[in-house]
């Protein structure tokens, strides 16, 4: 049997376009100090007997096997350590491995160290470098990139169901807006000293406005690149129980993939994986996974509700952090999740259901598009801020109280990488 | 010399450049074939499944794949229009790429659209593949055009 796993204490930096102040490491010590010395705990740094490092790319720095380097700026050496890497999952399946590690007995307390540092090249070679974590023999020689992918799948969601812009750029405003309260993220300049200068609230208006960057996704519809880290420690039921008051359990996780090359995914006609909430007839018709779905993210819940006997999902978690690259994979994401039927996302964030003060809040933080996007620090960041929303003291870590969930006990962390080549999610509770 | 960006904090530049000798391996047939002006790609047998891009073994059964000559005819099944993209190719801007479902073919075929009239691009719309005089050896070599 695996062992109970706490979450006990976490750590984020301010997220910024560029870093320029610190290096990688630097930056990663920032949020290990916050995890170790500003969460309520009775944990010594020494007590940490491993860590999982978590970043995507050795491009961005010019530098293979940084996790080394990280190991020894930390000063954790000599105990063991291992470098995690799946794109934009990659701190979704860092915080799952580190669960592993602790459930499994290999250590009592883990560290999970998530970054990136994207700034140390221009924004359009970030983009090429992000891209070659597409297929690059077929892929990106015809001039691929994210954002043009998305693109694809997001007009074929419309398509099939209708989905709309105006619902899209819905997404944007609740992610960005609710970032304005967490003195965290990179579009807050009236909290972070190092956000963007054009920053702040905007509107649909705003974002229906805001130039195409691959049609129908516009600026405002693409999620931030940062510079910047995240730290989660993890610990056993035994020691997690001495380190804190307040531990939150991680009672479930689910990992999926699909193919790199959305193209090469099956149209199932009725090949929707169910979950214990649905009826087979709703989705008779629809070809599966298709372009317009991402098979992994439903694979990944499936597994993460059987674990933590999630029967239906809408009511029983109270709030959710995910991966919303764009404003249209929040909508696809929604249904994935089983928040709503397949082809009914667009409505569900029309509905306010999704907002901060709606029935199951999604990305109070403020998500990828208001807060940051460092990729490996990213899905380590989720759930930090699980963490401090299920102990009820995301206001004092966010500097305003507005981003906190009133009585959340469960929550949902989704971590997804390139077009839901790799899903994650993750259950955790208090 | 070594660049110098700003000195509070440092920072420097420092100029990176590679080249690959890159293997198309077992799927070199596609890019060859494209010289006689073929479009070939590959079949499992036992799976009943074409794809494209060629495999040359079957995900589904592990088997070899064999190919098989398509017409390179179908519709589009979705579109995107960009208008910023990686580096290498903003020269390029604005441009289509779309998702093809074409004749005996089993998967979606991801290319370049080129037509005269971006604005007039639907899904559903009738193309055919077209191949390149001057091969790159790349996926850029093949890309659809409207047909009706």
């Amino acid at each position: 049997m695996p062992r109970k796993v706490a979450a006990v204490a976490g750590g984020l930096t301010y997220f910024s376009k560029a870093r320029k102040d610190k290096t990688q490491e630097e930056l990663a010590a920032e949020a290990a100090r916050m995890a170790l010395f500003e969460n309520d705990i009775d944990l010594a740094k020494d007590d940490i007997d491993g860590t999982i490092v978590s970043y995507f790319s050795d491009h961005f720095e010019d530098q293979l096997l940084f996790g080394s380097i990280i190991q020894d700026y930390l000063g954790f050496n000599p105990k063991p350590s291992v470098r995690i890497e799946g794109g934009g999952a990659t701190g979704g399946l860092a915080v799952r491995d580190a669960y592993a590690h602790v459930a499994s007995g290999l250590l009592d307390v883990a560290m999970v160290i998530g970054f990136e540092k994207m700034s140390e090249v221009n924004t359009a070679k970030g983009n090429e470098f992000i891209a070659l974590a597409s297929d690059t023999d077929w892929d990106f020689p015809i001039g691929g990139f994210y954002s043009g992918y998305y693109a694809l799948m997001a007009r074929r969601h419309m398509e099939e169901f209708g989905t709309t812009e105006e619902q899209m750029a819905m997404v944007a405003v609740k992610n960005r807006n609710n970032a304005q309260h967490n003195k965290f993220a990179q579009t807050n300049p009236k909290m972070n000293p190092f956000a963007m200068k054009d920053g702040g609230k905007i509107t649909v208006d705003d974002v229906l406005k805001s130039p195409y960057v691959s049609y129908p996704l516009k600026r405002l519809d693409i999620c931030l690149m940062s510079d910047g880290a995240a730290v989660l420690i993890l610990a056993s039921e035994e020691k997690a129980k001495k380190i804190t008051d307040t531990p939150v359990w991680i009672t479930g996780t689910g990992a999926g993939t699909d193919a790199m090359r959305a193209g090469d995914r099956p149209r199932t006609v009725a090949g929707v994986p169910m979950l214990p909430h649905e009826k087979k007839e709703w989705y008779k018709k629809l070809e599966y996974p298709g372009v317009h779905s991402f098979r992994a993210g439903r694979e990944s819940a499936r597994q993460a509700y059987k674990m933590a006997n999630i029967t239906n999902p809408l009511k029983q978690l109270d709030v959710i952090e995910l991966h919303d690259a764009y404003t249209s994979s929040e909508i696809q994401t929604y249904e994935d999740l089983g928040l709503t039927r397949y082809g009914q996302g667009g409505k569900l964030v029309e509905e306010g259901v999704t907002a901060i003060d709606g029935d199951l809040p999604v990305n109070p933080s403020g998500g990828l598009i208001g807060t940051m996007h460092a990729v490996g620090g990213t899905g380590v960041m989720q759930a930090v801020e699980m963490l401090w929303q299920l102990q009820g003291v995301s206001g004092k870590f966010h500097g305003s109280d507005k981003t906190q969930v009133k009585n959340a006990e469960r929550g949902l962390i989704h971590s997804h990488a390139g077009t839901g080549t790799y899903v994650t999610a993750t259950i955790m509770e208090r | 010399m070594t660049e110098v960006y700003s000195i509070d904090p440092l920072i420097i530049k420092t100029p990176y450049e590679i080249t690959y000798k890159h293997s198309y391996g077992k799927t070199s047939k596609f890019f060859t074939s494209l010289s006689s002006g073929k479009l070939m790609t590959t079949r499992c047998e036992h799976c009943k499944v074409t794809f494209l891009p060629p495999r040359a073994d079957c995900p589904n059964c592990l088997r070899e794949t064999k190919w098989v000559e398509i017409s390179g005819k179908g519709t589009i099944h979705t579109f995107t229009t960009l208008y910023f993209s990686g580096e290498k190719f903003l020269k390029d801007l604005p441009f289509q790429l779309v998702y093809v479902d074409l004749e005996g073919v089993d998967t979606l075929f991801l290319t370049r659209l080129k037509t005269k009239d971006m604005k007039k691009v639907k899904v559903g719309m009738k193309i055919r593949m077209r191949i390149s005089k001057e091969l790159e050896w790349r996926s850029s070599d093949v890309w659809a055009e409207p047909y009706e």
